[in-house]
């Protein structure tokens, strides 16, 4: 049985595909412009063409994210925090606590070994903490976003950063380049900032190994560096994390249409 | 009589104000940048010549605001908190609440009859609910800070803005606007949106009349209007509430030069 993951997120909307609850075959994502509905569907398509399926072919569809609503022809869609705990375990079995940094909110979420949500906390109010804070410092900076993190690397003196806010971070920042800081040293800064962010949300649920990362920060290597220097831990960060949340979605999905399946259950 | 002057060197602007006696003689209004040490002494020059008047015969030097301690002259500093109540008392003195928005904090002060803290609490850790946060939004919305106040009073159906954060603001802006939402009814949001935020802050305080409101963000007509509207109480506004701090300062200088301290 094939199900379909898809999260809905403020940034991108990603989507995964897996089959029997147990292997995943595909990923995709878009960004989220204008209509969600659309987006989520072109998402959708990729994936079925990518594994030469028809729409129809997709047993069970489960969506997740902030936009989980507003997707019309889903079947169930269960929160972020429940899909992003059940995606780290798929991916990374060992999981125990999951830090999910996304485009304009934070989750620390301690999970059992099934993948069960025990406690979590979020920042949903913040920017400062939140994946929008290093896209507003690319920008204002003028570095491509996806150097970012590279040149962060290269770092041999991070400047940290004392304001909590993104806004009067940026005043900082600006002030910082004025007196000729190198730019590695803002931009590694920056990521110990979110990472200060971070263990702040982390220690409200306890921390306990492993460590996952998920979320769009996954790929940011200096930003998995600085939670490691700052939790004083190894963390994991594969790179399917990113869809962490559509991987545990679609796992969702598939245990709810077994359950349906065996007359059990009632559909959401 | 020797002159006192004040200098407050806040976060985006250096106001300086020459007092001599109970009279205001001289002031100037000068950007911040990035040398504090330079804006702080051109401050006083140009306060100095707006008084004709010269250097020699400034008798005390006080410095407030956040850059204080880059005052590399003066004799004396003091909070900026201190400033607003002793300069809000010196125009008002049936002041017992001030409210101080600058460009990146926010103040609640409450006062005794002779001008003293009695009490204060601050937001500066965050740009909401500051004069920051208005020049962001109104930036996202194509305008210039010093002109939003009196467009958001020509709102009809005010829009709510539901975000605290200024980067989630600036945002929600946006999307306002790309559902055709009229600028004036969003602006009118963003000034019911900071009025909400200050009158937390001033709870935390206690709410007494009369209400002093100070700092940069009192030049604009539309806030002094919605804090007012959420107070449910007249707001005291100067003409010159932007130089409160300055003027406080000046006024603890020309306390000092009274006493018979020599400069």
């Amino acid at each position: 049985m094939i199900t379909c993951g898809l999260d809905l997120g403020s940034g991108l909307i990603k989507g995964a595909l897996l089959e029997d609850g147990r292997k995943l075959l595909a990923t995709a994502s878009r960004p989220t412009k204008g209509n969600a509905t659309q987006s989520g569907q072109l998402v959708i398509d990729a994936l079925a063409e990518e594994q030469n399926l028809m729409t129809g072919d997709i047993a069970y569809l489960c969506t997740t994210g902030f936009g989980r609503y507003m997707f019309p022809t889903r079947q169930l869609q269960v929160s972020d925090i429940t899909s992003s705990a059940r995606g780290a375990v798929f991916l990374r079995p060992g999981t125990r606590h999951v830090l999910d940094v996304g485009a304009q909110s934070s989750r620390a979420i301690s999970v059992s070994e099934k993948g069960k949500v025990l406690k979590f906390k979020m920042n949903e109010k913040c920017a400062a903490g939140a994946g929008r804070f290093v896209e507003r410092c690319s920008k204002y900076l003028q570095v491509p976003l996806e150097e970012m993190s590279s040149k962060a690397l290269t770092a041999e003196k991070p400047k940290l950063i004392s304001s909590v806010c993104a806004v009067l971070a940026e005043t900082e920042i600006i002030n910082n380049v004025a007196e000729e800081v190198p730019l590695a040293d803002i931009l590694m800064g920056v990521y110990l900032s979110l990472a200060q962010r971070a263990y702040a949300l982390m220690r409200y649920v306890s921390i306990q190994p492993e460590i996952t990362l998920v979320g769009g920060l996954v790929h940011s290597a200096a930003m998995v560096k600085a939670v490691e220097q700052t939790t004083k831990l190894k963390v994991n960060a594969v790179p399917e994390a990113h869809f962490a949340a559509a991987i545990g979605a679609g796992l969702l999905g598939h245990q709810r249409a077994l359950k349906l399946a065996r007359g059990g259950g009632v559909a959401a | 009589m020797k002159a006192a002057a004040g200098i407050d060197i806040g976060s985006t602007t250096a106001k300086c104000v020459l007092l001599r006696g109970k009279d205001i003689i001289g002031r100037s209004l000068n950007p911040v940048g990035v040398n504090i040490v330079r804006d702080a002494e051109e401050a006083l020059r140009l306060a100095l010549q707006d008084a004709r008047l010269d250097r020699s015969e400034v008798g005390f030097v006080t410095g407030t605001g956040y850059g204080r301690f880059k005052i590399s002259f003066g004799q004396l500093t003091v909070t900026e908190i201190s400033c607003h109540a002793k300069g809000a008392h010196f125009l008002f003195p049936g002041t017992r609440l001030v409210i101080d928005i600058g460009g990146q904090d926010t103040k609640a002060i409450r006062v005794n009859e002779r001008g003293e803290v009695a009490d204060f609490a601050m937001n500066d850790k965050c740009a909401a609910g500051t004069g920051r946060f208005l020049d962001v939004c109104a930036g996202a919305l194509g305008y210039d800070v010093a002109e939003i106040g009196p467009i958001s009073m020509e709102a009809r159906h005010p829009v709510k803005v539901t975000s605290t954060c200024t980067v989630f603001a600036e945002s929600e802006v946006t999307s306002h606007v790309s559902r055709g939402k009229d600028p004036k009814d969003i602006l009118a949001g963003l000034h019911a949106s900071i009025a909400n935020r200050t009158l937390s802050l001033l709870q935390r305080v206690g709410i007494e009349p009369e209400v002093t409101f100070t700092g940069g963000v009192s030049r604009n007509e539309g806030m002094v209007r919605a804090l007012s509207a959420r107070l449910g109480l007249p707001v005291n506004v100067s003409p010159l509430s932007q130089y409160m701090g300055a003027i406080g300062a000046a006024l603890a200088g020309q306390e000092r030069l009274d006493g018979g301290v020599a400069s």
